[in-house]
């Protein structure tokens, strides 16, 4: 059950503040994530959502070190607290190939991707590709991780798991690829699941069972989820906290229920107001968000969102802070970041 | 209103073939007879899953592939247009048009986009010279492009304004029906509703009818005015938008419905959740009887020997169950 307040009474798992992703390409750096702060508490689901090119895909890989050459965190920090009482680690500061790396991806933050028939190997079975992770991670042989392999396919709802283990990808449909996917990476029972776009290429009732088994594993399990979409459909139904993002920056921040009942920034009223909502008597006309995402290496001078805004006024020339409206500060429950929401005292 | 399009009983049989004679050893019942009619500005939605056989429906309607069966009795002159040859289609071509999922796949990368647009017109010969220009430029006009967009390659633009593109292009020749695939699926969702309301005003604008193909329920509600769903290549149900999301008289219609994740927060606690089991079973060997009873939680012993055929329950409602009477199915 999503409430307010939850960050509170929570230990933090991972605290990301001030990072900085980029890209140098031919014709210029594109700053894919561009000072991009929040945090996610012990078994709490953190909804990251924004359209395609805002960034959320490269904070998600950023976290674990995954961003594709010639892309690299430049600046930033993303604390990871391994357990409750260490320190925490600043796996910005801990080289993509390490030892340290490779312990904590797919043991302690595992992904799962998109699109299953691409991230799943063709010419090994299932049961080999989860067990490769188990091999990897835990001490065990080759046996109890076949066993385990296993036994995680039937927790993730696959009937016939003694057969299903060696099958190749293709025998498996869509949905049954994204459970052995979510099996895969949740066989060394990570603290943290980043979940890119997880039921996108799926259809609308197979998107239900993967969404219900998700929540299932997590109330079993305990794992924190960041869910990576664009779908405020799937947002509404997991997260606790929501993470609003366009081009590259945070525009806003806070619980579910204060993004969608009370959305401060234009850009999430305009996202909200221009789905078509099912059941909802149709309008004729959609309230849409005129023009198009700026292109990452020609964004507007200020506010990214400044030309599309329909409230822009002359201080949107400058980048507005991200700051919630009445502490003034970054880390209060819902801070946004606009101008129209900084001017109480001038 | 006036019927522009009925179709009776069309099927799309794909042969499955085997060894070096390529001996046919079943069928792909990708669309198993499905009957509907359009009516003349209006919106049909044609809805489902993945492999439900929508697009292949489509595709038969502009005989991008030839149907197996059925007839499709189109405008005043009622002509059935899958007993027409190749040549007597040729006229019917023009109006009936297709608007297509991929933005960047459907518009040829080497061609301008006012080459593009003015294609249709030049193949056709409707127009010629200047007049073509001018014509290019209204359409693009027409879809929110402007004059100077005809030298440019369609790479040079974003995919709402690809899809505006291909919608253009769609309109160069006046059609009366346009079969629309999954158009806004690709789009990011502040560009889909650009696109949804371009194609709502288009449809004021010029008096078109729409076959809205797609798999997302709610952008299906907004622009349809009737619906059919559609489940492993057969019609389960079809009626006015309104009372389809209401009251569905379809097991399979209500699980669709009550799996689509709603963009509220507390209503989506609030919502009753039926999960439906398994996958949709692989058509070339669909189960006896109804073809969705191993999913459905309504289903009897009937459901697994008889096939229920598509009958009208209400006045503008058709439905396929055995249960439709006696069910009391949850709506939005």
């Amino acid at each position: 059950m999503a409430s307010t307040g939850k960050t509170s009474d929570k230990t933090p798992l991972l605290e990301i503040s001030g990072l900085k992703t980029i890209f140098p390409t031919d014709d210029g750096i594109v700053h894919a994530v561009n000072d991009v702060s929040f945090s996610i508490a012990r078994g709490q689901t953190v909804g990251v959502v924004g359209e395609s090119g805002c960034g959320k895909s490269i904070t998600g890989l950023s976290m674990l070190q995954l961003v594709p050459s010639p892309g690299r965190i430049e600046a930033g920090e993303i604390l990871f607290y391994r357990s409750t009482d260490d320190e925490p680690l600043d796996i910005a500061q801990v080289s993509p190939k390490s030892e340290l790396m490779r312990q904590i991806r797919g043991n302690e933050i595992a992904i799962i991707f998109q699109e299953p028939m691409t991230s799943l190997n063709p010419v090994y079975t299932v049961g080999d590709q989860i067990a490769e992770a188990i091999v990897l991670h835990q001490q065990v042989d080759k046996k109890t991780a076949r066993e385990r392999a296993i036994e995680m396919i039937a927790r993730v709802g696959i009937p016939a798991p003694a057969q299903r283990v060696d099958e190749y990808p293709h025998q498996l449909s869509g949905g049954m690829r994204q459970r052995i996917m979510i099996a895969m990476a949740l066989c060394c029972s990570p603290t943290l699941l980043i979940a890119d776009e997880p039921t996108t290429a799926l259809d609308v009732t197979i998107q239900a069972q993967v969404l219900g088994l998700m929540q299932e594993l997590q109330a079993e399990m305990g794992m924190a989820i960041m869910l990576i979409t664009h779908d405020l459909g799937v947002i509404a139904d997991l997260a606790d906290e929501v993470v609003v993002m366009y081009s590259g920056r945070v525009v806003e921040r806070g619980s579910v229920d204060d993004i969608f009942y009370n959305p401060l920034h234009p850009y999430t009223q305009g996202l909200l107001r221009s789905i078509p909502v099912l059941g909802r008597t149709p309008q004729k006309t959609l309230p849409s968000i005129p023009g198009t995402v700026p292109h990452p290496l020609a964004l507007p001078a200020g506010c990214s969102f400044g030309p599309r805004c329909p409230e822009r006024m002359p201080e949107c020339n400058q980048m507005p802070e991200l700051l919630s409206i009445n502490s003034k500060t970054e880390n209060d429950g819902h801070p946004v970041r606009c101008w129209l929401h900084t001017d109480s005292e001038g | 209103m006036t019927k522009l399009l009925e179709v009776n009983d069309l099927r799309k049989y794909f042969p499955i073939q085997k060894g070096i004679f390529q001996r046919t050893i079943g069928y792909v019942k990708a669309v198993d007879g499905i009957s509907f009619d359009v009516q003349r500005g209006e919106t049909l939605g044609l809805v489902g899953e993945s492999g439900c056989g929508k697009t292949t429906a489509g595709r038969c309607l502009l005989r991008l592939i030839p149907p197996t069966s059925g007839s499709f009795i189109f405008g005043e002159e009622q002509v059935d247009l899958a007993k027409l040859s190749q040549q007597e289609l040729r006229p019917f071509r023009k109006r009936i048009q297709m608007i297509f999922q991929d933005p960047h796949a459907s518009l040829n990368p080497r061609m301008t986009v006012g080459d593009i647009v003015g294609e249709p017109m030049r193949v056709n010969k409707t127009e010629t010279g200047s007049a073509l220009q001018d014509k290019i430029v209204e359409l693009l006009e027409s879809v929110g492009l402007r004059s100077q967009d005809t030298r440019r390659y369609p790479h040079a633009f974003s995919g709402g304004q690809r899809q505006r593109i291909g919608i253009a292009r769609a309109l160069a020749l006046q059609p009366e029906l346009i079969v629309a695939d999954e158009p806004v699926s690709a789009l990011d969702v502040s560009v889909q509703a650009q696109i949804l309301n371009l194609l709502a005003e288009l449809r004021e604008k010029f008096q078109l009818s729409y076959i809205f193909i797609a798999h997302d329920l709610s952008v299906v509600e907004h622009i349809s005015d009737r619906v059919a769903v559609m489940y492993l290549g057969k019609i389960v149900e079809i009626s006015d938008a309104e009372t389809l999301y209401q009251s569905p008289k379809h097991p399979y219609t209500e699980a669709l419905i009550s799996a689509v994740p709603l963009p509220d927060p507390s209503e989506q606690r609030k919502r009753e959740h039926i999960r439906l089991e398994g996958d949709v079973p692989d058509p070339s060997q669909p189960p006896a009887g109804c073809y969705f009873h191993p999913r459905c939680r309504y289903a009897t012993d009937i459901c697994k020997q008889e096939t229920p055929e598509l009958r009208q329950v209400a006045e503008g409602v058709q439905v396929a169950c055995h249960h439709s009477d006696t069910l009391d199915l949850q709506g939005v």
